[in-house]
């Protein structure tokens, strides 16, 4: 066998084979100079993605920018943020914000011309007798009370700005800082928070920054700072329990350099092969470094048990490593083919994870079996003196462990059923739970919830429409007409004049023209012949009848804007009860689009008579408004809630919550709506925002990691099969993993945590370690059965040091991580929570399970072995 | 007489030709300059008219258009004058009219007619500074700046221009901190101006793509404001110009609003 003799090889030339793979590892390592990190979770969908590329198109169509929301709250004073020295600090911070960007990198910004300040907004206003005034709503801070009264009467009674730039209770005002790229958030909140620690709060002024760029951003950041913390406290954590059961720290040495080499290869390929170093590929370490100790611990541990007894390093070592390499490449093979089953998911940044795990796992298993002997055999024969239990005297926690686990295989033996109905019944348990899991996942939430971001959103969202925004996309179909078609729309038009008391001669001669030309070739031919005479009939008309004639006319141009469908009273009509619809529907707090735009804009015509604040009854009268709006200090505004051809509109919809499953109903009621209520035209509709786009990939995800873990559980059955050549034995080796897996999501299911990306994430980790005991288990039993003839003679045996090796692992791993539950960032505390729980409950299912199964059906199963 | 600047572009149309630049022997004061600027941009002629067409495009590339005809009266040269704009289109805001009776040391009077709405609005005065009809001229360029309310400062002076640098008496009324003119030697037409925001860098710029001679008068026939932060621009076409026309005065009324004068038609 070449691993066989790689390892004896190993044994032999330890000092070459310690050299090879130093250099070996440190041209890998150094690979990871050329590292470039990426922290946007939108990269979890491939940029090809139909759903990014619409959501960037809209960015860019509608001039969008993603937000991060400062909010300054007063619960304080009697006026809430309405008094001047709350609002001279918005001003100054709306100052300080408005031209900043990145020190190294101009194109970093923050987009001034969007952001959503009172220094930033119009306010449009009566102007005494007649007048409507576009005027800054903040342009300077108020100088005194009577300031502060007109900015909050303008703020409260522009529906635009109410529950956006300043909440309804009037006591939190919003500044809307757009960014150009979302990795610039972080770094504006930083900036943000040093300035704001600058000031004397004692007027009751609280800040707030929060916001999915920000929480996305922070996020990434934070990790790669917990990276470096929390994988090398779990390494130490790790590195103190096995000093507690081997007591020789040389030894112990050995799986940590594993650890260390697979950890750095793994990270020095996929740095070096282009990848970038992702949010989810800077989980790696933390998930490589509890698999590449096991094989190690199963090594140290069989020869901590057999050294006293055989004596010689090199002896004891074959011994081991003997009956070890088969299970050690098992476990090691059915691990990597866990993790590059992802490689099946759609997920780029998964995808990469995966393979990089299994690279690393096998990477691992080849230093354990070549190096840990290496270093065994380095090591002075003297040094090992007193390692290893002599069999009578042992005491404290080894005493202990083996009392119990002796206790335990006498008891699968004797309640083999028992154990058995057990654990039918969880599963049964455990099924129903795994029907009550919510699949919901909110960036925010990563956070822990003292987290000042969570704070922030929290307090941001009971204040305002909400900090999380959605863009709804409707886009207008115009139906093409044929010659027949224009002659018969123009017809119509000139019925319409009629109606609107245009002058009848007028309307007869042009419908006669009409009538003449309409025999033109083509659309455009009829289109240009009309435009020439009926402009000829104009220009040569009486004074009483221009007006009619250049009503006519006017009917060229209606034609040309015939597509112009959300200038359209009707349509606006429908926008309204659709955002209506919303707001008491569903956890929409506020949306904004054209048609607030529009009846603002109405009802301060007509001296802001609250009976205007409605949609004028004819397209006209709605142009106007729009162009009224135009003569703003932000005419492009408008384009943020329609195209220019009026073909396409956006409703921004803000949302409280950010939780996928809130996002989810949303789509759903739109869904609803559209279906209940038919558009007075067609309408398509279609979902973009940071909010929609964290559904999106989540969908993926979740459908992507359940493929990707029932193709694994196929694969790694199938290699179970062959390496027991047996399918009975495969299916057996199967029955920890599953019941672990079943148990855990069951789990999640009961407790009501939601299925979220690192939960997803886990599922592969669960398998690729559970079935670890399962093999080693499994293997020994067949050997100790081989030799001993009978189940009920190699039960005992069994628990013994195969069970012991077991228990180890369980417990160095499941304590090695505890220090990620004092993570402050939640995906942390999940994976801790996560290998812990695999591994104490896979231990316990290989070590209760396996037994009494195989005590029950020992005539069937052992039936070739005999 | 008041000292008078301006780059109202879309005016720039009324030139005086009497100013020409050949017959100023030795380098005039920045008084002069500024005056005669303003004259050739706004006081061409005791009236005019223009068809004018904007093209505006935006960072996108996506245009749009606006048509309107635009009359101008003046009372005094460099003084009062009015000016009477009545859109064609787009077609759904036709007969929408602008009016402007634009006064000297007080803020102009301005007031818009809806037609659909049939409603006049007086438009109050601090809007000076916001967009015209969205395009990405100001209300300030159509009618001009008050020369009185900039410092001038001449900063250079090349072969074929005078440049001038304007910085507002009350800069908390404004957007900008600053804004350079490069004024024609010999027209004494303002050929381009650029506009420093508070920050101290330039975001705005104007040229004046065109010129022609119309009745004697140098016409700016076609210019261009360029917005440098959203990357979008304004290109004004000015057509059939006429200086001299003798139009009424009571043009310029209110009583107008509703029922446009003939001479607006083509």
């Amino acid at each position: 066998m070449k691993g066989y003799s790689l390892m004896s090889f190993s044994i032999k030339h330890p000092k070459t084979v310690t050299a090879i793979l130093v250099i070996f590892t440190l041209l890998l390592a150094s690979l990871m100079v050329k590292v470039q990190v990426d922290t946007d979770p939108e990269n979890m969908l491939r940029e090809d993605e139909q759903v990014r590329i619409f959501h960037n198109q809209v960015k860019e169509e509608f001039n969008l920018n993603d937000f991060v929301v400062l909010g300054v709250v007063n619960e304080q004073h009697p006026d809430g943020i309405f008094n001047v020295e709350s609002l001279t600090r918005v001003h100054e911070l709306t100052q300080f914000v408005r031209n900043m960007h990145a020190e190294d990198d101009p194109a970093k910004r923050v987009v001034t011309r969007n952001m959503i300040a009172p220094g930033t907004v119009d306010a449009i206003e009566q102007a005494g007798l007649g007048q409507v005034s576009f005027d800054w709503l903040m342009k300077t801070p108020p100088a005194n009370a009577e300031e502060v009264e007109r900015i909050r009467q303008l703020a409260m009674n522009n529906p635009l700005l109410k529950g956006t730039l300043v909440s309804e209770d009037e006591r939190a005002m919003g500044i809307y800082i757009p960014v150009s790229e979302k990795d610039f958030a972080a770094e504006v909140r930083i900036r943000l928070l040093d300035k704001i620690e600058t000031y004397d709060k004692s007027n009751g002024d609280q800040f707030y920054i929060t916001g999915l760029p920000v929480a996305e951003d922070t996020f990434g950041k934070e990790m790669f700072v917990q990276m470096a913390v929390s994988a090398p406290l779990a390494m130490l954590a790790i590195f103190l329990l096995m000093l507690i059961f081997f007591r020789q720290v040389k030894m112990i040495v050995s799986p940590m350099i594993v650890a260390m080499m697979s950890v750095l290869c793994a990270m020095g390929l996929l740095i070096g092969t282009g990848h970038t170093l992702h949010i989810m590929s800077s989980m790696i370490p933390i998930f490589l470094m509890p698999i590449a100790v096991v094989d190690s611990i199963h090594i140290l541990s069989e020869f901590f048990d057999n050294y006293r007894t055989i004596g010689d390093r090199r002896k004891t070592l074959e011994h081991v490593m003997g009956h070890l390499f088969m299970p050690m490449l098992y476990t090691s093979l059915t691990s990597a083919a866990g993790f590059a089953s992802l490689a099946l998911t759609p997920i780029p940044p998964v995808q990469a994870f995966g393979i990089f795990v299994a690279i690393g796992i096998m990477l691992a298993w080849l230093f354990t079996i070549v190096f840990v002997p290496a270093y065994i055999m380095l090591l002075k024969e003297e040094s090992l003196a007193g390692f290893g239990v002599s069999k009578t005297s042992s005491g404290g926690i080894h005493h202990g462990l083996s009392a119990f686990l002796k206790w335990t295989g006498a008891f699968t033996y004797r309640r083999a059923k028992f154990i058995l109905i057990m654990t039918l019944a969880v599963l049964v348990a455990a099924g129903y739970g795994i029907g009550m899991i919510r699949v919901n996942d909110n960036p925010v939430n990563w956070f822990n919830e003292d987290h000042s971001i969570r704070v922030a959103d929290r307090v941001l969202n009971s204040h305002f429409g909400g900090t999380y925004e959605a863009y709804l996309v409707l886009d207008s179909e115009v139906e093409e007409l044929d010659g027949a078609g224009v002659v018969d729309w123009f017809g119509q038009g000139l019925d319409r004049l009629t109606d609107e008391g245009a002058d009848q001669q007028v309307v007869d001669r042009a419908r006669e023209i009409l009538a003449g030309e309409s025999g033109a070739g083509s659309t455009e031919m009829l289109l240009e012949s009309l435009r020439t005479v009926w402009e000829e009939e104009m220009f040569e008309a009486e004074d009483a009848y221009y007006d009619s004639w250049g009503d006519v006319v006017n009917l060229l141009e209606s034609f040309d804007s015939r597509s112009e469908v959300f200038k359209r009273p009707e349509v606006l009509e429908y926008l309204l009860g659709l955002e209506e619809h919303l707001v008491e529907n569903s956890e929409v707090g506020k949306s904004n689009s054209v048609v607030d735009v529009v009846r603002k804009v109405y009802q301060e015509l007509y001296e802001g008579n609250e009976e205007y604040y409605r949609i004028p009854d004819s397209i006209g009268g709605v142009a106007e408004t729009l162009i009224t709006f135009q003569n703003s200090h932000k005419p492009d505004d408008l384009w943020h809630f329609v195209t220019p051809d009026y073909r396409k509109a956006n409703l921004w919809i803000q949302l409280r919550e950010g939780d996928n499953q809130v996002m989810q109903e949303v789509i759903d009621t739109v869904d609803s709506y559209f279906a209940a209520n038919p558009p007075p035209v067609t309408i398509n509709h279609q979902w973009a925002g940071l909010t929609y786009i964290n559904v999106a990939w989540q969908d993926k995800m979740v459908f992507g990691m359940r493929d990707a873990f029932l193709g694994s559980f196929v694969i790694v059955f199938l290699m179970m099969t062959v390496l027991f050549r047996s399918p009975v034995w495969g299916l057996l080796a199967m029955v920890p993993l599953s019941v672990t897996i079943a148990f855990i999501y069951g789990l999640i299911g009961f407790i009501g945590k939601d299925y979220d990306m690192p939960v997803a994430i886990l599922s592969s980790l669960t398998l690729g370690l559970a079935v670890d005991f399962a093999i080693h288990f499994l293997e020994r039993s067949r050997a100790t059965y081989r030799r001993t003839g009978s189940w009920k003679a190699a039960v005992g045996e069994m628990f013994e040091e195969p069970a012991r090796a077991i228990s180890r692992n369980v417990i160095v791993i499941a304590v090695g991580f505890t220090p990620l539950l004092a993570a402050p960032l939640v995906p942390y505390q999940t994976v801790g929570i996560f290998l812990a729980s695999i591994m104490a409950i896979s231990g316990f299912a290989t070590i209760l399970i396996l037994p009494s199964l195989l005590t029950v059906f020992e005539s069937t199963v052992f039936r070739k072995i005999k | 007489m008041k000292r008078v600047l301006t780059f109202s572009f879309i005016a720039l149309m009324f030139l005086a030709g009497t100013l020409s630049g050949s017959e100023v022997e030795a380098a005039p004061q920045i008084e002069e300059i500024v005056d005669k600027a303003n004259l050739a941009a706004y006081y061409a002629g005791d009236d005019g008219r223009s068809d004018v067409k904007m093209t505006i495009t935006d960072g996108q590339g996506r245009t749009r258009n606006r048509e309107f005809v635009m009359l101008r009266k003046d009372i005094k040269d460099g003084g009062e004058q009015m000016f009477y704009v009545y859109f064609e289109k787009p077609s759904d805001v036709r007969k929408m009219v602008y009016l402007v009776h634009k006064h000297i040391g007080r803020d102009d009077d301005r007031w818009m007619y809806l037609a659909k709405l049939d409603l006049v609005k007086r438009i109050a005065a601090s809007d000076k500074r916001t967009s015209f009809v969205g395009s990405h001229f100001y209300y300030e360029d159509v009618s001009g700046r008050g020369v009185e309310e900039d410092r001038h400062e001449l900063v250079e002076e090349t072969d074929s221009h005078y440049v001038v640098k304007n910085t507002p008496k009350r800069p908390g009324e404004v957007e900008f901190s600053a804004y350079t003119v490069w004024i024609d030697k010999e027209t004494f037409l303002p050929m381009k101006a650029e506009y420093l925001d508070k920050g101290g860098s330039k975001y705005r710029e104007m040229e004046a793509l065109k010129t022609e001679m119309i009745q004697g008068f140098p016409t700016v026939t076609k210019s261009q404001m360029r917005d440098l932060r959203s990357g979008g621009d304004t290109v004004s076409e000015f057509n059939n110009s006429k200086y001299n026309i003798g139009l009424e005065q009571d043009i310029f009324s209110e009583r107008y609003l509703r029922r446009p004068p003939r001479v607006v038609r083509r």
